[in-house]
């Protein structure tokens, strides 16, 4: 049995086409990844445990899992504003899309939002300040965790002119656009189209005004789009049909990649196969400027960690850079805040952090009369090797540690008993007020929080009503010393999942970095083209 | 209509319930109701104790418990689960399955949609292994103990041993990566293309088929070796002067195909439940696909409608296997005394 298979994955693991490039891309390659061609094909494959998995459909006001499909919904509904960055991932920034510009007025409290003009839908009805308010109404009444929660006084949504929308709030609220890439505010849909063919059809073939339509659509399955002839942007999109593809699991993906019946994978996180397509050279492999962290969530709101020596302990007990060498060969930064490299107001350190102390760890267990500690997580490859790393170092410290791999329903409730004792977990986002940011693991209202402080929570209240870059840098700077300094949470590695492209495929956020938005980077579809 | 022909009729009627073959099918149809029944009960019983439900699922880690109740009360979790239970069962008897929780589609829509794909996968499964495992089980038996016996005994141990979703990654490695004589993901619609529809097949089919192949493989040899070796007829046929080829065709393989056809159709729910991870590897738009997605999502209405179909499909190969025996061996009369 074994022979059989060693000379099945011998002949495999010799499989690499001789005349492809095996590292560098060739001269006539490079060359021709300068110059977009038009026409085309590609199927791009997702993993059906997350991107891959849009069972609700595809309307924004009824995909619950809209963060997780970020590449379809932008793919048909292109966006009010894009996340857009330099090819290294540098310089990132929220630009307007759909939108032609924006404005903050009263200090954050009032946003205007003006649209560009002639963009129509794919159906030919207007894209107009009347269709994008009806659509923000209708999607912060969603039961999508993508749909934001804006503090809006009454009738906040307003149109003013034909083309501008005004949005109205009860306090500053300042990193509201930079919320829009990863909500569903940000994907506008035809209100013909939704009134012509009802919730029911719409949510399987929607209609909206980015770069591509759906031919067919098998939900959690298999999408079809095709270029949209109307788009708004002159000789784009590149590509002139677009395939998403459900499919189980980075193995599975990775060799249908090298079959050549698929052109693209996103979010591969299993790190052997990453290193086994960089080696090949058969493939284009593009890792995502990191944003959020893991953390260790301490649960400080009950025993063991209700006591700040216990919490300690962990800090000195835990040696990521060992994890992110030993185990990673140093492929992913180790933060010591909530943020993460390719991430808004990110510094590489925080002062008086408390690092890997055994000694100290040692002795704070020895007065605490040893410790017993829970650690747990949401099982994907990196966590689980984490988890497992954690657990010895922190055997070494005397620290007595079960762990536990939990599904998602399990995971939640465990957090809603509040009896957990320590989470490993990811923290924070692109822009930390965004999405699933700081205050999801940190602030005292949030369930899946383990800090329950009001000097932080006015800091992270404080921090997303600033309209200043270098003044909110400044608070998330205090937020981060106060968390270390408090031994809330020490944090970890900066995953970031990869993308897999054939060679030949080019895209923003596919083949150059974008940090990611929701897990996976918001690729910016008319843009991707193949060479051929 | 004169009382001649009615009484005709009545004849051919009651002819026809007296038959112990139609007798069977009846019986076991009727018998189908109970299982049917009993499997959905058990299906809704175990789905209802895993933690979590579909809008749990739906709206992820990240959800509010204000937001999973608001999407539980959307799509009715708030109500009992007996009275659920009943509510589906009420459509499900009226052929009404329902619709998808998390989609809001047709489930009978959906399993329309899918049916298909599995349907020819399985067959296509089915052939593989049989059509593979009939001859070499024959050659191995004509000659015990020799290089081919033993080879074929080696491939059927290793067979048995791979579990098959990596013997589907070492297929795609070797034939759709390394030679690519066959794509690794996809499925074509028949309509579309037969030539494409069984060529998408080929290896998704071979995963499902080959573990089968070398399952009815030992199976068949050793039955045949023992009917050859032990049996009363076989010595009488040999003394009779009939070659050995013919006492093993003829004789002892339609003695052991009865055996063969009883592990067949036992093995019948193995081979629809492989669907369900192959379908995964091979991105293939069928019902194991679905039914892996309806779980992870709780999607109750789907999950109870695809167990069901499983159900009444593994009644039904049950029925054929009892149908096949009278089939193979007129002394067989079911219901005779």
């Amino acid at each position: 049995m074994a022979v059989l298979l060693a000379a099945f994955l011998g002949i495999a693991a010799c499989s690499g086409d001789p005349g492809a490039s095996t590292g560098a891309a060739p001269a006539d390659e490079t060359s021709a990844a300068s110059t977009p061609q038009k026409g085309g094909e590609i199927t791009v494959l997702e993993d059906s445990a997350f991107a891959g998995s849009w069972p609700t459909g595809l309307d924004p006001a009824t995909n619950t899992t809209g963060g997780a499909n970020i590449a379809m919904m932008g793919a048909i509904y292109g966006g009010l504003f894009l996340l857009t960055a330099n090819d290294d991932g540098g310089d990132a920034k929220v630009t307007p899309n759909q939108a032609e510009s924006y404005e903050l007025l009263d200090g954050g409290k009032t946003v205007k939002i003006k649209l560009r003009q002639g963009i129509t839908f794919s159906d030919g009805t207007a894209f107009d300040a009347e269709a994008v308010v009806f659509n923000l109404k209708r999607n912060l009444g969603a039961t999508c965790t993508c749909t934001p929660k804006w503090p809006l006084v009454k009738d906040g949504i307003g149109v003013e002119g034909g083309d501008t929308v005004v949005l109205r709030f009860t306090r500053p609220y300042a990193s509201v656009i930079n919320a829009f890439p990863i909500s569903n505010v940000n994907w506008i849909a035809s209100p013909t189209a939704l009134k012509q063919l009802g919730d029911d059809k719409f949510r399987v073939t929607p209609v909206g005004a980015g770069p591509f339509t759906v031919v067919s659509n098998q939900l959690s399955s298999e999408l079809v789009l095709e270029r949209n002839p109307q788009y708004f942007k002159d000789g784009l999109p590149y590509l002139d049909k677009l395939t998403f593809k459900s499919i189980g699991g980075d193995q599975a993906a990775y060799q249908a990649l090298l079959a050549g019946q698929a052109h693209a994978y996103e979010g591969m996180n299993t790190v052997p196969l990453m290193e086994q397509a960089q080696s090949g050279g058969r493939l284009t492999v593009t890792m995502q400027p990191p944003t959020s962290p893991y953390v260790v969530q301490l649960n400080s709101k009950a025993a063991p960690f209700d006591d700040e020596r216990a919490r300690q302990a962990i800090y000195y007990a835990t040696d990521f850079e060992a994890i992110a060498k030993g185990l990673f060969k140093d492929r992913f930064p180790v933060s010591q805040s909530f943020t993460a490299p390719g991430g808004l107001f990110h510094h590489d350190s925080v002062p008086g952090y408390r690092g890997h102390d055994l000694d100290r760890a040692k002795q704070l267990v020895q007065e605490l009369g040893g410790l017993k500690v829970e650690l747990g997580t949401l099982g994907n490859y990196v966590a689980k090797q984490v988890m497992i790393a954690l657990q010895t170092q922190w055997q070494e410290a005397g620290i007595t540690t079960t762990i536990k791999d939990y599904q998602l329903s399990t995971l939640v409730q465990q957090f809603n008993s509040g009896k957990w004792h320590a989470m490993l977990q990811t923290a924070g986002a692109w822009d930390p007020a965004a999405g699933v940011g700081v205050a999801f693991r940190f602030a005292s209202t949030s369930p899946f929080s383990g800090v329950a402080d009001k000097a932080l929570d006015d800091m992270f209240a404080e921090a997303e009503g600033t309209v200043d870059p270098a003044e909110r840098d400044a608070i998330y700077t205090k937020a981060g010393q106060y968390i270390s300094d408090k031994a809330y949470a020490p944090f970890g590695l900066a995953f970031a999942p990869t993308n897999l492209t054939a060679k030949g495929v080019h895209g923003p956020g596919l083949t150059t970095r974008i940090p990611p938005l929701v897990v996976n980077s918001g690729v910016l579809w008319d843009e991707v083209w193949r060479s051929r | 209509m004169t009382a001649v022909t009615a009484g005709r009729h009545r004849g051919v009627g009651a002819r026809l319930f007296a038959s112990p073959s139609v007798r069977l099918v009846g019986n076991r149809l009727l018998m189908a109701i109970p299982i049917t029944l009993g499997v959905s009960i058990l299906t809704f019983w175990v789905l209802n104790l895993i933690p979590g439900n579909a809008a749990q699922q739906l709206l992820g880690a990240d959800a509010t418990p204000e937001q999973i109740r608001a999407m539980e009360l959307q799509l009715g979790l708030d109500k009992p689960a007996p009275l659920r239970y009943l509510d589906w069962l009420g459509g499900a008897v009226t052929g009404d399955l329902g619709r998808s929780l998390v989609s809001g589609q047709s489930v009978a829509g959906q399993l329309g949609e899918r049916l298909a794909v599995t349907g020819e996968l399985v067959a296509m499964a089915f052939v593989v292994s049989l059509v593979l495992a009939v001859p070499v089980a024959l050659l191995a038996a004509y000659r015990p103990n020799r290089l081919f016996d033993r080879l074929s005994m080696f491939v059927s141990v290793t067979g048995l041993s791979v579990a098959n979703y990596v013997l589907a990654l070492v297929l795609v490695l070797v034939f759709a990566v390394r030679f690519a004589v066959f794509p690794a993901i996809g499925f074509v619609p028949l309509s579309e293309s037969v030539g494409g529809n069984l060529h998408s097949l080929v290896l998704p089919s071979a995963a499902i088929g080959i573990p089968m192949f070398c399952l009815y493989t030992r199976f068949l040899r050793g039955d045949l070796v023992d009917q050859m070796q032990g049996q009363d007829y076989v010595v009488t046929a040999q003394a009779k002067g009939v070659g050995p080829w013919r006492v093993l065709l003829r004789h002892a393989f339609r003695n052991s195909s009865f055996g063969l056809i009883t592990v067949v159709g036992l093995n019948l729910s193995t081979l629809i439940g492989a669907t369900v991870i192959i379908e995964q590897i091979f991105a293939l738009p069928g019902l194991g696909q679905l039914m892996l997605q309806a779980i992870n999502t709780r999607d109750m209405a789907v999950v109870q409608a695809c167990v069901v179909v499983f159900a009444v499909v593994a009644v039904l190969a049950n029925l054929l296997t009892d149908l096949l025996y009278a089939v193979l061996d007129p002394r067989i009369r079911y219901g005779s005394r």
